[in-house]
């Protein structure tokens, strides 16, 4: 019965809005027929459009998708103390959380598709019983599980908590937090998972080390929240929704520990490349260093480091962290930093030099630019959509028309009821 | 799409008032059969029941059911027999040749082994001929699934070896060693495919059900050897130099998207015969034959020879020995 | 927070013993892949070389070689040898009993049969040079090792050749008179670790001979230009 208005309200919220909103839209769907039409030209040609080769035959697509497992898991910083531990300054985040992990799944299996040329036609040879889904033997197929399980249950919780709020009734906890336990279990799962399936190849020493899969976690826990706070403080900014400052500084807090992390796990591991360098050690050589004329990778993981190394000292600073001014900037640069890292800066070297000792470099074309740039929009799309659909639910101004009235107010006291923050404290930054 | 509950929005609004214009049944009605119109006409034309000629429209038939195959594993006899009819016939179809792919399964009793012996070899690259005729290997992207690697004396180090090397050969001061795949008793390459698209088969050799991989190429990543190839394009073998005598799980014409690799000539082998590099080779550095046969030329050579594999320490036990006279 | 861990333990309790499991133990070269009975085979009937009766000389076609241009482009005759010592071949190298074929040189001799020109009368071998007649004959193999024509050669039949034990052995027997300096070469060729198997892996065992591919008189194998290099690959772009 509240199904249909649900829908049609959340197209509603969806297809209005003002004029820099659909702005924002319609250049998101032309980057994304950009995308379609790359698409279509790898398909129809042939993967040899792309910059992939024998050699390096993972390239900017697999590249993307690890750096968005990571962004997709680093929703479970809002989800566990939320719902695990009672947070309420992280209450009114959760949901935009939920769904930023969302769209970066969406993102990653969007990735995956178009790293394939088998899918998504034969996406049916992955599943367990009328294809043949090689589990748990394959750290692939576990992801394929995993992602596809997170996805599931970062729409029905969430869903299910909007749904009861639309009509105007408390979600019961019994019915989700199992739910939420299991996502939580389940989002770390996923990207060690992701790590497991580079981590557990010993014909690429660059991968093979047992640190891969913590570093994924640390640089995960470092892009995932720097970009929430991105995130929120635009929606701060930009709408009612009030969401308390304090979240922020909790998770600008965390970004700060992880990225700290991840500095001292780089640290490690570049010891243990170039203390005592040995043949293994010759990826690494090629990725900081070139190996002899090839050194297409050396400008860009030397600017990404660079920017790793200038945000986590920016956020280190207690007085810089609470100014949105260097926040903001700072979060944003640890977010482009953590992608040429983990996104280039790990998938090419591994192979580079091939396990013959062969050297071949590999550069995207522009059917690779074209497809990433149209995932990416896809995934922004997303969450745009899920934002714009959460928020006026979660504000109280969308509620189901078949509610009576009374049983209305008796039961759900409207959040906007809430002071206000920005009335209490104005916005700094906007 | 009117809303009962809502009234329309004024022209106004700021996106004009055009996502809530009133519209009666008869006008949204006559709306969503002309989008149906348009959708079906969009997807008949890719049908396969509008090919141009009866030709075309067998071979797309064809390939429909190509879509919905079976991996190799699970069919039975009839749909392998009807496989291969389809198989053949799309090659008559679409590249007017006359193929026969066989599906032989391994001898009981056979596993295989090979030796390749560095003193010999002289880095003529016959083998590398042999094996891109005998295997229908893509011409354009010069596929080639053996390496012949020029290394200086004293050194057994790829890393620095040379397998670009275009002089006369043997050049004074370097040896010469040839890389394939090697079929290891404990291929890293199978357990990482999704789809269990690549198996060991009893007599040892690692196959591939092309139609079955999906070409995410995480097997090429586990490949310690870099024994493996992907079908970036479509392959082009030239009509005139195509094998007609192929296997299913080897030298059959591929499709672009799949992996392929050396299946140490399966075609031949089963049937006692020898891989093609081995006997292309002028100076007999390749030896080849059944690991279980206490009196083979392999076992000889295991037994009395010097020898080594490369990367002995991944424990990928390699069906490939290199020896020295 | 009791329920939490519970829940946690039970994942890692179930998730942790099937993560691991890749069938456990490796496999060694020589078994076969697990699932697959091991089945031994016995030299007897590995050996499948029914056409052999003992003490025959038979000539059988053997498969030529693969697009491989051998010193002639002719198929190849092969005499099968029977397994029995009375064919008066040596066929035992350290452990090597298997009967071999060998293929006959006759066909692969330019100017064979010699007894067309050397008919019945005796050779002058001038020690020092080659005769003219066979002036396609390089002598670098007896500059090397000091030997002579006569070394070789007898010189009342030149279609036979003479060993250090005085006995003469015919030219499809070549591999007997290596066999006096090289005698470790000609053991592994015997088993297989050098020279080339015509035919298959399995059934009747073809070699090829000595003089096959090292030219008596200049042994060792001729340099040449190899086939094509591959192409390291770089990008191939297409455009929009």
């Amino acid at each position: 019965m509240h199904l249909r208005p649900f829908l049609l309200s959340a197209l509603r919220s969806v297809t209005s809005g003002d004029r820099r909103y659909h702005l924002w839209m319609g250049s998101l769907t032309a980057i994304m027929l950009v995308g379609a039409y790359g698409y279509f030209v790898q398909v129809t040609r042939g993967f040899s459009v792309t910059g992939m080769n024998n050699h390096v035959s993972w390239g900017l697509y697999i590249s993307n998708m690890a750096f968005l497992v990571g962004l997709a898991a680093a929703a479970v910083i809002l989800v566990l103390p939320a719902y695990v531990l009672h947070d309420v300054d992280f209450a009114r985040a959760v949901l935009i959380a939920e769904g930023v992990a969302v769209s970066a799944l969406v993102m990653c299996l969007a990735f995956v598709t178009a790293n394939s040329p088998g899918l998504p036609f034969k996406w049916w040879r992955l599943t367990p019983v009328i294809g043949l889904l090689n589990w748990p033997s394959s750290m692939l197929a576990w992801d394929v599980i995993m992602l596809n399980g997170y996805l599931v249950l970062n729409i029905v919780i969430p869903f299910y908590i909007l749904y009861s709020h639309y009509i105007g009734r408390e979600p019961a906890k019994q019915k989700y937090v199992p739910f939420i336990y299991i996502s939580v279990v389940w989002a770390v799962s996923i990207h060690l998972v992701t790590a497991f399936l580079f981590a557990g190849l010993p014909a690429r020493p660059f991968w093979n080390s047992a640190l891969l899969g913590p570093r994924f976690l640390a640089s995960a826990f470092t892009a995932g929240p720097a970009f929430m706070i991105l995130l929120l403080g635009f929606i701060q900014s930009q709408s009612r929704y009030a969401i308390p400052d304090v979240a922020i500084d909790k998770l600008a807090t965390v970004t700060t520990i992880a990225a700290q992390a991840n500095l001292v796990m780089l640290l490690s591991d570049i010891i243990f490349e170039f203390y005592s360098p040995t043949h293994h050690s010759l990826s690494a050589r090629y990725l900081f260093f070139g190996l002899g004329e090839h050194h297409a990778l050396v400008p860009w993981i030397r600017t990404g480091i660079a920017l790793n190394i200038a945000a986590t000292m920016v956020l280190m600073i207690h007085p810089l962290r609470r100014n949105r001014r260097w926040l903001m900037p700072a979060c944003a640069t640890l977010f482009v930093g953590i992608w040429v890292e983990k996104g280039i800066g790990l998938v090419i070297p591994g192979f580079v030099p091939s396990p013959l000792g062969e050297i071949v470099e590999y550069s995207p074309t522009w059917v690779e630019l074209c497809v990433t740039a149209g995932i990416w929009a896809l995934g922004l799309f997303v969450l745009t959509i899920l934002v714009r659909v959460a928020l006026p639910i979660e504000l109280g101004e969308a509620r189901s028309p078949h509610l009576e009235q009374a049983a209305v107010n008796k039961v759900v006291r409207p959040r906007a009821a809430r002071p206000r923050y920005e009335e209490v404290r104005p916005v700094r930054f906007r | 799409m009117s809303d009962d509950s809502a009234p329309a929005r004024p022209a106004t609004a700021d996106d004009g008032g055009i996502l809530q214009k009133p519209m009666d049944r008869r006008g949204a009605l006559g709306f969503l059969a002309g989008g149906l119109a348009a959708g079906a006409s969009a997807i008949s034309a890719c049908s396969p029941l509008n090919a141009a000629t009866p030709k075309e429209r067998e071979i797309r038939l064809l390939e429909w059911e190509e879509f919905t195959q079976k991996h190799y594993r699970r069919m039975t006899e009839a749909e392998r027999a009807e496989t291969i009819e389809r198989l053949e016939r799309l090659a008559k179809l679409r590249d007017n040749e006359d193929v026969t792919i066989d599906t032989t399964d391994a001898q009981p009793g056979v596993l295989f082994g090979y030796a390749f012996n560095i003193s010999k070899c002289q880095g003529f690259r016959s083998c590398v001929e042999a094996c891109i005729n005998e295997n229908n290997l893509d011409r354009h992207a010069d596929t080639q699934y053996i390496r012949i690697f020029e290394m200086e004396d004293g050194v057994v180090d790829l890393d620095s070896a040379d397998p670009t090397y275009q002089h006369d050969v043997p050049a004074e001061g370097h040896f010469y060693l040839g890389t394939q795949c090697f079929q290891c008793a404990n291929p890293p390459c199978v357990p990482v495919c999704p789809v269990g698209a690549t198996w060991q088969e009893p007599d040892g050799i690692v196959v591939i059900d092309y139609d079955w991989c999906v070409g995410c190429r995480a097997c090429m990543a586990a490949c310690p050897y870099w024994a493996r190839r992907f079908n970036w394009d479509a392959p082009e073998v030239p009509p005139e130099e195509v094998n007609p005598n192929q296997h299913y799980l080897g030298n059959r014409a591929r499709h672009k998207g799949c992996v392929e690799k050396c299946t140490f000539c399966i075609h031949r082998t089963r049937k006692g015969r020898l891989p093609a590099c081995v006997e292309a080779c002028p100076t007999g550095a390749r030896v080849f034959g059944n690991l279980l046969d206490p009196n083979s030329e392999i076992r000889w050579i295991l037994a009395n020879k010097h020898l080594f594999r490369l990367k002995e320490e991944l424990a990928t036990e390699p069906r490939f020995w290199y020896f020295s006279d | 927070m009791n329920r939490a861990m519970r829940g946690a333990v039970i994942c890692v309790s179930v998730i942790a013993p099937v993560m691991g499991c890749r069938e456990g133990h490796q496999v060694r070269w020589d078994q076969p892949p697990p699932g697959v009975p091991l089945v031994q085979v016995d030299s007897a009937t590995a050996a499948r070389n029914a056409a052999l009766e003992p003490g025959v000389l038979s000539t059988v076609q053997a498969t030529p070689v693969l697009r491989w241009k051998g010193p002639d482009q002719r198929p190849f005759e092969v005499a099968l040898r029977s397994a029995a010592p009375e064919a008066g071949h040596s066929r035992t190298f350290g452990t090597i009993t298997l009967p071999i074929a060998l293929r006959t040189r006759g066909a692969g001799i330019s100017q064979y049969p010699c007894t067309s020109c050397h008919q019945g009368k005796k050779v002058v071998m001038a020690n020092q040079r080659i005769a003219d007649a066979h002036n396609n004959i390089r002598p670098v193999h007896p500059a090397q090792t000091g030997a002579v024509c006569s070394t070789c050669h007898l010189a009342d039949n030149v279609e036979l050749l003479t060993l250090m034990s005085g006995e003469h052995a015919t030219l499809d027997e070549g591999y007997r008179l290596c066999a006096q300096c090289h005698f470790r070469q000609v053991e592994s060729w015997a088993a297989g670790a050098h020279g080339k198997r015509l035919d298959g892996w399995q059934g009747r065992r073809v070699v090829m001979a000595c003089a096959d591919c090292h030219d008596p008189h200049s042994p060792a194998i001729q340099a040449r230009i190899p086939f094509r290099a591959p192409q390291l690959e770089r990008t191939r772009g297409y455009g929009p």
